[in-house]
């Protein structure tokens, strides 16, 4: 609306020309602010005679998946061989392999109370089966037992070694792991 | 105009930035509260939320741990599950057991206790486990060469557990601080510690290690427990480089019971950390 109330007032004092219509659109002001003000009262009045309002604030614990665990692209060599993926992501690809792509180690973070302890869990082992066939199998390497978790939270990663047959069927392989982040 | 133009920038970079976010995170969680506890006639509620940016489905489903010396919790199968545990997973009703949600969205979770007449005394637990359920697993990212190589991809399923714990009578446990030692590995230095418990129910509490003539605590670890199915455990706190270095020689360690109950004290001990 644009309408300063403390102006208005001021005016009233003034006792200019167009005095009446000012009073008149005061009173309108005034009769709305009483209106509200009246409101309100008698809001907050129920508010009291109904009880308080009350929040808990519960303790929360959130994770989020921020990387997959890559092993990228393997070509398999004529005998078996691994590649492993170190919890830093780091590849080491073994005898007889050539490794291509970028490697990850799979990354999640955990966020709740400050100094909490979460215990990680998950699969030791996990089966890949391939597209055109054939499967294999990974071992897999948790970073963290436990996190203790700082201001900013914590996190913990995933690697893996997977064991590459020799003449590996080509294709595109793929599994799935169980992962938790527990309370005690 | 100029500020149009400052304005079109800042939006094109966030769009930018939002391009860059990975798009596997459907399915990222929060639930809230970390730890129940229910005396048997009075239910409560836990609150799930998606933190991920696309909608995700979620199960919620009770599990059987056991804590092992190390601290850890061993996942059990149901069939090898005993009689308590069995009764645990019985006297515990929750729903919904299954629930899609758009980013952002909570869902509340009604936990029911139900105890049988004639349930002997004690502590029964089962963890609740949340977690999405993954959409059919995603094709390679990276092509390969043709017909030569194999691609790997592995899709975590990935969840949070807490524990929901029934107690039936009257509990009792108590728990002492053993010997205190700072040890390095591979992964890094740790501060360990023994604690043992006697009773018949848990122990449950916040750590802090104290030197006298230091104002601040050198270690603080909230919600360390001791399980009814062991009597003793080892607890090892990973801790950086200097932490560690810091722990060495005379301290106070302090297990006391959460904020929420009150932080009495269980245990106090001076020890002198090797």
């Amino acid at each position: 609306m644009g309408w300063d109330f403390h102006s208005d007032f001021d005016h009233l004092s003034n006792q200019g020309t167009n005095h009446m219509r000012t009073t008149g659109m005061k009173r309108a002001l005034l009769g709305a602010a009483i209106a509200a003000f009246a409101f309100n009262a008698s809001a907050a009045h129920a508010a009291t005679a109904t009880g308080t309002a009350t929040a808990k604030i519960l303790r929360q614990i959130t994770l989020t998946n921020t990387s997959d665990l890559q092993f990228a692209t393997i070509i398999s060599g004529a005998t078996a061989s691994t590649v492993s993926v170190s919890t830093a992501g780091a590849v080491s690809c073994g005898a007889g392999l050539t490794c291509t792509g970028t490697t990850t180690a799979a990354n999640f973070n955990v966020n709740g109370t400050e100094g909490a302890v979460v215990v990680v869990g998950g699969d030791a082992n996990v089966t890949l089966n391939g597209s055109l066939g054939g499967s294999m199998t990974s071992s897999l390497t948790y970073s963290n037992a436990t996190i203790t978790l700082g201001a900013s939270g914590g996190s913990f990663q995933v690697g893996g070694t997977l064991n590459v047959g020799a003449n590996q069927t080509a294709g595109d392989y793929s599994g799935t792991f169980n992962v938790t982040a527990n309370y005690q | 105009m100029l500020r149009l133009f400052k304005a079109f920038r800042l939006l094109a970079a966030g769009a930018l930035a939002l391009l860059s976010v990975p798009a596997h995170a459907a399915g990222d969680l929060l639930v809230a509260p970390t730890r129940v506890i229910l005396d048997g006639s009075r239910g409560t509620e836990v609150v799930l939320n998606n933190i991920g940016a696309e909608p995700a489905t979620y199960r919620i489903s009770l599990e059987v741990k056991r804590m092992t010396a190390a601290g850890g919790l061993d996942e059990i199968a149901e069939s090898d599950a005993n009689d308590a545990e069995k009764a645990a997973l019985n006297m515990i009703a929750f729903s919904p057991r299954r629930v899609t949600l758009p980013p952002n969205q909570p869902q509340v979770v009604r936990v029911g206790v139900r105890v049988p007449e004639g349930t002997p005394p004690g502590e029964y637990r089962a963890h609740m486990l949340f977690r999405a359920v993954p959409d059919a697993a995603a094709a390679t990212a990276e092509p390969r060469p043709a017909g030569t190589g194999v691609s790997i991809a592995l899709t975590p399923i990935y969840g949070i557990t807490i524990p929901v714990i029934v107690r039936v009578g009257e509990l009792d446990a108590e728990a002492a601080i053993g010997e205190a030692w700072v040890s390095e590995s591979d992964e890094g230095a740790a501060f360990n510690f023994d604690l043992t418990r006697t009773g018949n129910r848990s122990v449950y509490g916040d750590i802090e290690v104290t030197r006298a003539g230091v104002a601040e605590p050198l270690l603080v670890a909230r919600g360390i427990a001791v399980y009814p199915e062991i009597a003793a455990r080892q607890v090892s706190l990973r801790v950086p480089q200097e932490v560690a270095a810091k722990l060495k020689g005379p301290v106070r360690i302090r297990y006391t019971e959460d904020r929420e109950l009150g932080g009495g004290t269980i245990d106090e001990a001076e020890r002198v950390v090797k």
